[in-house]
């Protein structure tokens, strides 16, 4: 079976739960922000021949529609993976653009906390059960272990690194709420003073401020991001900075959805002066 | 004859379909500022009303509605129905009022230039807003490794009936609106386009395409090539250019008394643009543009919507600080022996769709 993804991330727990009969790629590179891609007639050629399209959904892939059109697909299977998760920071009340980009249905960031990997591999799971009734026995049997890898996994992060439960941070853009929930992180700030809105000199003004009054250690960013900004403000203070991977792909190293969180949880303890090893 | 295509079009839709969801709907607006002899000018190239949503799971609607600069009608400028997952072997359809698939600019709205006036020479062919015609286009994309898609279409007019300059203060005047309605009589217009798009690498990609045009006594053949090199979010080049050749029937255009042309010259003409955009941060991009004609434009005082050069070239800059939808381009061009500075706003309300590359 042929699968495209909108996420790189969507894209590995697909090969987990799929191997071998499954063929999948995705649209976005990792270390791409998700949030705009250009919409190419290369993209609608991946996906023209494929049997599945897995999208993120909660308007993060709003790009993946056009792509979809464009592929002249009939046969296309369309699965938003978001429909089972517990989203969290679902505005209430009237959304606008005074609030910046923000996803009136929720934060779309899910796939960065385990727990939600494990309920998109039960879509996906579902789905290739679906479409490939004969490998249903393989698939469920993959997803079995998918699962349990996931819980040894998270059992041994939770441990590992229980040392940066509590610790303050500062996000770029607010990316992380759903990893920061399950590792314990305190999300001080964002640089963004609302979500995709450039940082402006009064908000770095307001970060410098709260870094020195509250002994924030550190911003961390997504990739996608220049660093200049960062880097601006920890000239002034002494905060530190580091880059985190947002999917999979998005740093070296980082090649598949257990490395995603395995290297971003490294990269934070390291940060903090915390030893782990 | 547009409205009431339009109309059925969407008629249609309203009767046989059963929804209670509500379309997106944005605006796009602007404020132009304009150096000239008078003085700084100020001026708008109008609000775009757009009006966007599926019809059904397998077509969707886009309307489009423009008000000029100073003037108090509104002007549909597309309406259109796409069906793209609905059809077999890769066809796609379009059919109401649109801007064909012939050449690259033709099918780009002004908001989504990185500059802030269109090429000169292709707006004095194309009509100010380009050629938005009522017809029908059938498409399919070919067989090929890579993206390949033929386009062909018949529509009600030929290009050329529909100019709007910026800061005219003659738009909308009688003898105007009488040369859209007669232009509006022309016969029936054939066009098409056969484009290739190829991945050079992972950000670096190339468009070309070959189109064609026949009808409304005149004939066309055009190429298109855009290159794209986009390495990360913020940083981007651009290099599009169009070239295309026009050959117009002699009789026909002797009778017409907005004529661009002198007899001199043969009845076959060249007409060209090209332009080089760097995006080199989230805020700011800059570039250059140039066009040209190889036919003089016409002196007299009548003709008024046509510029006097063959070659027009601009420096451009765009900032958008906050983002991306909310942007102030600046134009800077030679203007006989001065130089000309332009600036304009742009903003936009509503749902900031992605746009097709």
């Amino acid at each position: 079976m042929t699968v495209v993804t909108s996420t790189t991330d969507l894209a590995d727990i697909v090969k987990q739960v799929g191997g071998d009969r499954v063929m999948v790629t995705s649209i976005a590179r990792g270390n791409q922000d998700p949030h705009y891609v250009e919409i190419l007639p290369s993209y609608m050629m991946k996906v023209r021949k494929a049997d599945i399209y897995f999208m993120v959904g909660l308007e993060l892939d709003l790009w993946a529609q056009y792509i979809i059109d464009g592929s002249r697909n009939r046969k296309l299977e369309v699965v938003d993976c978001s429909v089972e998760i517990n989203k969290m920071e679902v505005p209430i009340g009237k959304v606008d653009a005074s609030m910046g980009d923000i996803h009136q249905f929720g934060n779309p960031h899910y796939w960065l906390d385990p727990e939600n990997g494990k309920l998109i591999a039960r879509i996906i799971t579902r789905k290739l059960s679906a479409l490939d009734v004969e490998g249903q026995e393989y698939y469920n049997n993959k997803l079995a272990d998918f699962e349990q890898r996931v819980d040894l996994a998270l059992e041994k992060w939770e441990s590992q690194f229980s040392n940066l439960v509590g610790k303050k941070i500062i996000f770029y853009h607010n990316s992380w709420p759903y990893f920061a929930a399950r590792f314990g992180l305190k999300t001080v700030d964002f640089l963004e003073p609302k979500p995709g809105i450039t940082p402006s000199p009064s908000k770095l003004n307001q970060i410098i401020q709260l870094i020195k009054s509250n002994d924030i250690e550190l911003i961390a960013s997504e990739t996608y991001f220049s660093d200049r900004v960062p880097k601006f403000i920890a000239t002034k203070t002494s905060v530190k900075t580091v880059m985190l991977a947002q999917s999979v792909g998005a740093l070296d190293g980082v090649v598949s959805y257990f490395d995603l969180f395995e290297t971003n949880l490294r990269i934070l303890s390291k940060a903090y002066g915390l030893e782990n090893d | 004859m547009d409205k009431q295509i339009v109309g059925g079009l969407l008629l249609t839709a309203f009767l046989f379909g059963q929804t209670t969801i509500n379309p997106d709907f944005s605006v796009i607006g602007d404020l132009i500022i304009d150096q000239s002899e008078d003085g700084i000018d100020l001026s708008s190239a109008g609000i775009e009303m757009v009006i966007q949503g599926y019809v059904n799971p397998f077509a969707r609607a886009d309307v489009y509605i423009h008000k000029h600069n100073d003037e108090s009608a509104l002007e549909l400028e597309e309406a259109v129905i796409t069906i793209e997952r609905g059809l077999p072997l890769g066809l796609g359809l379009r059919a109401g009022k649109f801007r064909p698939d012939i050449g690259k600019i033709n099918k780009d709205h002004a908001h989504l230039f990185p500059f802030i006036q269109a090429p000169k020479s292709m707006a004095n062919i194309l009509g100010e807003e380009f050629w938005s015609p009522t017809g029908l286009e059938g498409s399919i994309l070919l067989p090929l490794p890579w993206y390949t898609k033929l386009s062909i279409g018949y529509f009600d007019e030929g290009f050329g009936g529909h100019k709007h300059m910026l800061n005219d203060k003659s738009n909308g005047d009688d003898d105007y609106q009488g040369k859209d309605e007669e232009e509006g009589l022309s016969n029936g217009v054939l066009s098409g386009r056969w484009s290739h798009f190829i991945d050079l690498n992972d950000v670096t990609h190339l468009e070309v395409g070959a189109s064609g045009y026949s009808g409304d006594e005149k004939s066309l053949l055009w190429a298109d090539l855009k290159f794209k090199w986009r390495p990360d979010k913020y940083r981007s080049l651009t290099i599009q250019g169009e070239v295309f050749q026009l050959n117009e029937n002699r009789e026909a255009h002797e009778n017409d008394l907005n004529s661009q042309y002198d007899e001199e010259n043969d009845k076959v003409k060249i007409i060209g643009y090209t332009f080089i955009n760097y995006q080199f941060n989230k805020a700011w991009n800059m570039g250059l543009i140039g066009d040209f004609s190889t036919f003089d434009i016409s002196d007299d005082e009548e003709d008024k919507y046509v510029d006097k050069s063959n070659y027009n070239f601009a420096l451009f800059f765009g900032y958008s600080p906050v983002e991306e939808s909310s942007v102030l381009r600046i134009r800077i061009a030679p203007d006989g022996n001065d130089i000309n500075l332009m600036a304009q706003l742009i903003w936009s309300l509503g749902p900031h769709k992605p746009h097709r590359y």
